[in-house]
């Protein structure tokens, strides 16, 4: 059974990688809703249905992709706000970073984060841990092979 | 003080052939001064040196106490002094070899002097005697000499001052430039990303319209030149973007690396040189099979410094040399150590233990050795793949666990590159 109703919150604010991100999970066969915002702020409005997205329904089910460079607030913030809110602590989060500073790893590691990428992303490593992550969301209709 | 305990008597010398008359003369024109006095202090002699350095006529002196040539602040302790002196077993002593003796002439003036003093009892009388010389000149020079060491001490320290806020100052530049140099990589990936990630949708969609231009319906000579478009034209440019992207980004994760090993932080231990080594050499089982080379393991002390740190410069150096064989011969690499290490001008030792990785292949040419620890140099890009920043992290690696490395080549005989590092804390002593 696939959860249609499950989103996948994109946060990124450079469209390039915002465009690679979904071509690269819709290839994969990610079939879920990808809403894409461009910074941190927005992000949290997303999810607290604040704001421009105040009509968004409350309590669907969300999985946050997080950029860490972003303007306003940055991923590290929103990972931080929503680890610390127990009404969203629990939705999953995948920190993609061009970083692979090891202390900010550690650092996104210790606040909560699911599951730490590096960009460019190897988007065959990437879309398996989805999946792990999508196991109990079930976030993956078929995949099949990239031609 | 110095106690020479000297014959008791004169009696015990040889009789003298110089007259006893004579002597007095003698005594009389020396230029030191020689002054006798009673156990009771009153002076009996003061002979013509003492007049000169003291300013009194000899009939002016004599009958007072001794303690007239002394500054006042010295005359209420002196005559417990010459008490114990003339009651002790000593018959002559040398004074101020420990403090400054100070004695005062007739105008009130003071001046340094060298003094010694001896006993002479005949006959259940005893005089003292002191032979005194005017140290104002000597006292003058060393005076000057002390004040000449201080400024040299002075100086060096100022000096040694310097060179430290200017070792801190390079410390931080260097700093600045690892964190500029980290920055702007990173900021360089971001675009990179974008590149490398649609140059290969630009591949995927190629391939996507090739197969679509395989169809029939197309007029062949549509079908023709557009095969040619996406092939050459497209397909070529592709590929030389894809080629020198995936050059950017190697050159770019190499400047990150090469920052990384200036920021990133050492936890210094004492460590198992030879485990280490050992660890390194296994892990390139699959190269020394390949390269069909002979690796010795010699015995290596062990040395205080970051585990992982040090691993990665013997993973450099037994990497390069294996690297760089020749073909002309059989391929042999030695790691080796001793204890001690000399200093840049090998004229000391500088402490610490010293390491080398020695191996009989190419070897390096004089004119690259300069060359051979910056970043970005490759002398030999055919064998081996890399962006030749190695060597560059290896030194700066050194340099920031208190070692150095240098080099010892020949070309066609091999290479040894040697390094130090600090030798282990004892237990006694404690890690900053």
């Amino acid at each position: 059974m696939t959860n249609q109703k499950l989103v996948i919150l994109l946060a990124e604010d450079d469209d390039g990688h915002a465009s690679l991100i979904q071509r690269n999970l819709k290839r994969a066969g990610v079939v879920n809703e990808i809403v894409r915002v461009r910074d941190g702020q927005e992000a949290l409005d997303y999810i607290r249905s604040e704001d421009a997205h105040a009509g968004r329904a409350p309590g669907a089910p969300l999985l946050l992709l997080l950029d860490i460079k972003m303007p306003r607030v940055d991923g590290i913030g929103v990972l931080h706000a929503i680890k610390n809110d127990p009404t969203t602590a629990q939705i999953p989060v995948i920190m993609l970073t061009t970083t692979d500073d090891p202390r900010e790893v550690e650092r996104c590691y210790q606040l909560g984060c699911s599951v730490y990428v590096t960009k460019p992303v190897q988007y065959e490593e990437f879309v398996g841990a989805l999946t792990r992550l999508g196991m109990f969301l079930e976030i993956i209709k078929v995949p099949h092979a990239r031609q | 003080m110095s106690q020479h305990p000297r014959a008791a008597s004169p009696a015990a010398h040889a009789p003298s052939a110089v007259p006893a008359e004579r002597l007095a003369d003698i005594l009389d024109i020396a230029e030191d001064a020689i002054v006798t006095v009673t156990i009771g202090r009153e002076i009996v002699l003061f002979n013509r040196g003492a007049s000169k350095i003291f300013g009194y006529a000899p009939a002016e002196i004599i009958g007072r106490p001794l303690e007239d040539l002394l500054p006042p602040g010295y005359r209420a302790t002196h005559p417990a002094q010459v008490d114990g002196f003339a009651r002790g077993p000593e018959v002559s002593r040398v004074m101020g070899e420990r403090r400054v003796v100070v004695g005062q002439r007739k105008d009130g003036t003071e001046f340094p002097a060298e003094v010694t003093i001896c006993k002479l009892e005949r006959g259940g009388e005893t005089l003292l005697t002191a032979i005194v010389r005017d140290a104002t000149v000597r006292k003058k020079y060393e005076d000057a000499m002390v004040k000449m060491n201080q400024e040299l001490e002075e100086r060096v320290r100022a000096r040694t001052t310097e060179l430290a806020e200017r070792n801190v100052q390079l410390a931080q530049k260097n700093e600045e430039n690892e964190m500029f140099v980290y920055s702007v990589s990173h900021d360089l990936r971001s675009p990179l990303v974008n590149l490398e990630g649609f140059s290969d949708e630009l591949r995927t969609s190629l391939k996507d319209l090739g197969k679509l231009l395989q169809d029939d319906q197309i007029p062949a000579a549509v079908r023709d030149r557009a095969a040619d478009l996406v092939r050459g034209g497209m397909g070529e440019s592709v590929d030389f973007i894809r080629t020198a992207v995936s050059r950017l980004s190697r050159i770019i994760d190499a400047l990150l690396r090469l920052s990384r090993a200036g920021r990133v932080s050492y936890q210094r231990q004492n460590l198992d040189v030879g485990m280490i080594v050992r660890r390194v050499v296994d892990s390139l089982h699959g190269t020394i099979a390949e390269k069909q080379a002979e690796v010795k393991v010699g015995d290596l002390p062990p040395a205080l410094g970051d585990q992982t740190a040090v691993e990665q410069v013997f993973a450099n150096l037994v990497g390069n040399a294996l690297n760089y064989l020749s073909p002309d011969r059989a391929g042999r690499v030695e790691v080796g150590g001793r204890v001690g290490s000399p200093t840049a001008d090998s004229s000391t030792d500088a402490g610490g233990n010293t390491y080398f990785v020695k191996d009989n292949g190419l070897g390096v040419p004089p004119a690259y050795v300069p060359k051979l620890f910056q970043a970005f140099q490759r002398l030999h890009p055919e064998k081996a793949a890399g962006e030749g920043i190695g060597l560059a992290i290896v030194r700066r690696i050194l340099e920031r666990l208190g070692g150095r490395i240098w080099i010892e080549s020949t070309v066609g005989e091999g290479t040894t590159f040697f390094f130090t590092l600090p030798a282990p804390l004892q237990f006694s002593e404690r890690v900053e």
